[in-house]
């Protein structure tokens, strides 16, 4: 029997003007012991699965019919209790931020051994089946004492693995489980979760937006648009043959991470909105398709085939879909410039701990580092490798404790005020997280010059100014009258950077761009990036978790452990003979 | 910052009933206060010892009758408006000021500032307010003063907190890196953020600042004896509540009104403030997709 089943599930939303379908009737088996991974784009419903599993849905959101069974029991009509019963035991889950998960104020041993408690695990033996379930993660007892801001997103999730995994669940439900991680800390988290699910045998239902990870660990795929599956299919067999144009056009928006830098692939039109789907009668990929035919608009294909099942009357034509042209070359620069960012042995502690313990840890030390204009250099590494804190202090947010900060040939670490302005010239930061990252009350046209309203210049100028960058950026001019949180994730991220270049900075720091992106939101932003550098020429400090996006987009990687760079060298070099532990720890999670 | 208001803070508050119902009664008290001296039917001073007590009549010449000693009841509650508002709205505004202002200096500036505010207006709030307030009043300041004393740490400690909530978010940090000067972004970027919660504890302030006037009233304390306030007519009304009962229910029903509408009005203001988009968007972050 299988572990869990779909047959016809259909969710919807109830909106203003009406319902709006979310999930469309879809269709999947989760064997006993079998990896199911659930590919989407954002917006494509694969999370509404999971959601769903745990009889969870969103506010608005209602299952209206089909069914979801889960080793034969109905989830729809169980009763709230015994459902309850069922969670945690039998159905785990593991979440997309781990210290989030966690109960902020109760250390990680009180929470693991309450679950177990409830396990139904006696009390004299809790403390012993703790260490023994961290034990099995590759997590220390010591960390049992601790509270969760203590520990790194790592091993909160690798907390979070184990007691998962306490119950013997029959299925876990992980929703990107190592969005929060770093490459090193994805592949350990990942090894954990496969070791413990093949020694209990469980079922997994994986949903992310990762194609690459999911074919690394899943057994089947099924790839999601539109709130439906297009495409079903031994994992291998997917990735290898792909037979839909949806799934084709993910895999070539997907940075390589060795051989020649293709172009990627772009999907004509980002995807539409759930509501904009509502209407269409034929193949819901048909109006970005680049095969489709005139029949597709109308009919809707059905899912066909044996053990590889694809939604597609044209999968001849699939592999005719490729990407033109290669990444071009850094544009050319004389040699002996003066170089926009300079480094002298600069290092900054940071203090940590309650005040009757306080523990002072160098963030980072000793950093010298040179950037010449025009050069595009990212930073790699683990968590708290203190590549953020590189990026902010070479944003001015930061004061260096030591060494020396030098902009275009001016040193910073001198005179505070001078320095202000000099930073304001010459670096801009585009800030991780995007929605914090723009003020919500403010909109579009105003967020990206806001650099002329510093000097304040007239509102004509600035409306100019507000469309040429919204032109550059690619976005259509109608978003200058929209808010930040009427944007789609994508389109926050390149209001964030047109800011940033507004005042046409020498240096742009970037941390964490791109996380969290889908392939063809981040290969969209990847050529947005390129094409930007040859026409405004600026040199580009970018600390990332995807190695390679890293290797994609820029020419130059520095590699950091512990606070310290521990390789700096051209991309294909460091990734292609790493020679520091790091690096060889940071390759080995990223999945290939 | 009008476009701000506009886009910011109106649209959700329209549907709200507890700010509706708020508003109404903060407005009426108001109205009432302005325009008493035209709509109250007697001098609220004027006695008449030869109808003293009288009962509710709605169409006699006292409508909600005298009290004691032959004061028009209605005349007198309405000029008492005027002492409710006279405190409740320069307490409140003073104390935003003062309190606000240095909230945000010592969240913003931190450092010596932020722990020096922070040092006062934690010993302050060791004093119960009414306790604060009699003491300030028995040393002669006025009574809108007493309150705006005891109320101001409230602001200063919920807007410092705001403001170290918001300090920490990317456009802050953008806009001080785009060269504004520190005081600019905290304009900019900081004080429309924590607005929707100043605001908010101002209606609360408020109610507390008209509870307190009516206490001190109450005691007879912090004015003339024979002045014009709900309090002072509950004092009165006391003493005749079983020969006129009237001269004790009418001044509670009003200050509980007035005081339920104030905290209605700070309680449907938090809940409701905040960015209104004109398309609502799915709850579920996996559901954003509807940009084009």
């Amino acid at each position: 029997m299988s572990v869990l089943a779909a047959r016809g599930l259909t969710v919807e939303a109830r909106r203003r003007g009406g319902a709006v379908p979310v999930l469309r009737g879809i269709n999947f088996t989760v064997e006993p012991g079998q990896v199911l991974g659930l590919v989407e784009e954002a917006g494509a419903g694969a999370a509404v699965v999971g959601r769903a599993v745990a009889q969870r849905l969103p506010p608005g959101l209602a299952m209206v019919h089909g069914s979801l069974s889960f080793l034969g029991a109905e989830l729809m009509a169980m009763p709230a209790d015994e459902m309850r019963g069922l969670l945690g035991r039998e159905i785990a889950f593991l979440p997309p931020s781990p210290l989030a998960a966690l109960h902020p104020a109760r250390t990680v041993g009180a929470q693991l051994e309450a679950h177990l408690r409830r396990l139904g695990v006696a009390r004299r033996e809790l403390r012993a089946k703790a260490v023994a379930a961290l034990a099995g993660v590759g997590v220390a007892e010591a960390v049992l004492g601790r509270l969760p801001h203590h520990l790194s997103q790592e091993q909160c999730q690798l907390v979070l693995v184990a007691m998962a995994f306490a119950g013997a669940p029959k299925l876990v439900v992980a929703e990107e489980p190592t969005a929060a991680l770093d490459a090193a800390a994805q592949g350990r988290v990942l090894a954990a979760i496969q070791a413990l699910r093949r020694a209990q045998g469980a079922a997994m239902l994986l949903i992310t937006r990762d194609l690459l990870l999911a074919g690394a660990i899943c057994d089947e795929l099924a790839v999601m648009t539109g709130g439906d599956i297009v495409e079903i299919g031994p994992a291998a067999s997917v990735l290898r043959a792909p037979r839909h144009p949806y799934t084709s056009s993910l895999l070539l928006a997907t940075p390589p991470m060795r051989g020649a830098r293709p172009d990627l692939y772009l999907l004509p039109e980002p995807a539409a909105g759930e509501r904009a789907l509502a209407g269409v009668a034929g193949c819901r990929f048909a109006p970005r398709c680049p095969v489709r035919a005139e029949y597709c608009l109308r009919t809707e294909p059905p899912l066909e085939g044996d053990a590889h099942r694809s939604a597609c009357i044209r999968p001849g034509l699939v592999p005719t879909i490729v990407a033109q042209g290669e990444v071009p070359p850094p544009p050319w620069r004389p040699v002996g410039e003066v170089p926009v960012l300079a480094l002298e042995g600069v290092g900054k502690a940071v203090t940590t701990g309650p005040a009757w313990r306080r523990e002072t840890v160098a963030a980072v030390h000793d950093i010298s580092l040179r950037i010449t204009p025009g050069e595009f250099v990212a930073v790699v590494g683990e968590e708290g490798c203190g590549a953020s804190l590189l990026a902010r202090l070479a944003a001015g947010l930061e004061q260096p404790a030591a060494g020396r900060i030098m902009l275009a040939g001016v040193d910073v670490s001198v005179d505070a005020a001078s320095a202000r302005q000099q930073h304001a010239a010459t670096v801009q930061m585009v800030f991780d997280e995007a929605q914090a990252a723009l003020t919500p009350w403010r909109r579009v046209s105003d967020i990206v010059t806001e650099a002329l309203a510093v000097r304040q210049s007239r509102s004509r100028v600035r409306e100019t100014r507000a469309r040429q960058l919204l032109a550059e950026m690619g976005m259509p001019l109608a978003l200058g009258v929209r808010l930040p949180g009427q944007l789609g994730e994508a389109q926050r991220r390149r209001v964030a950077l047109a800011r940033a270049l507004c005042g046409e900075p020498k240096l742009l720091v970037a941390d964490g761009l791109f996380d969290g992106l889908d392939a063809p939101a981040q290969a969209d932003l990847l050529g947005l990036l390129l094409r930007l550098r040859h026409r405004l020429d600026f040199a580009l400090l970018l600390v990332c978790r995807d190695l390679a996006v890293a290797r994609h987009l820029c020419e130059r990687v520095l590699v950091m452990h512990q606070g310290a760079i521990v390789e700096d060298g051209l991309a294909d070099t460091v990734f292609g003979w790493p020679r520091h532990e790091a690096t060889k720890a940071l390759l080995a999670g990223s999945p290939r | 910052m009008m476009r701000f208001l506009r886009r910011y803070l109106w649209p959700r508050w329209v549907r709200s009933g507890r700010v509706l119902l708020g508003l109404l009664s903060v407005l009426a008290v108001l109205a009432i206060a302005v325009v008493a001296p035209v709509l109250a039917p007697h001098d609220p001073l004027a006695q008449d010892l030869s109808l003293t007590l009288r009962p509710i009549e709605l169409r006699g010449v006292y409508p909600l009758g005298t009290d004691g000693l032959g004061r028009c009841v209605l005349s007198r509650l309405m000029f008492g408006a005027r002492a409710a508002v006279l405190v409740a709205l320069p307490a409140a505004l003073g104390a935003l000021l003062l309190g606000g202002g240095l909230g945000l200096a010592a969240g913003w500036l931190g450092g010596r500032v932020e722990r020096a505010v922070g040092w006062l207006a934690a010993a302050w709030v060791a004093f119960p307010p009414v306790v604060l307030a009699l003491l300030l009043v028995a040393g002669g300041s006025g009574v809108a003063m007493a309150a705006m004393l005891s109320a101001w740490p409230l602001f200063c400690r919920v807007l410092r907190a705001e403001l170290q909530a918001v300090a920490g978010r990317g456009h802050v940090a953008a806009a001080l890196m785009l060269g504004f000067p520190r005081g600019q972004v905290l304009w900019r970027e900081v004080v429309p953020a924590v607005l929707p919660a100043a605001l908010a504890l101002l209606a609360w302030v408020a109610a507390g600042a008209v509870g307190l006037e009516a206490v001190l009233a109450f005691l007879d304390l912090g004015g003339a004896p024979d002045r014009l306030s709900w309090g002072r007519m509950l004092a009165d009304g006391w003493e005749v509540v079983f020969l006129a009962p009237i001269n004790l229910v009418a001044p509670g029903v009003v200050l509980f009104s007035v005081m339920a509408g104030l905290a209605l009005l700070g309680d449907g203001l938090r809940g409701t403030m905040g960015l209104a988009l004109p398309e609502a968007r799915l709850a579920d972050d996996a559901m954003a997709g509807d940009g084009p």
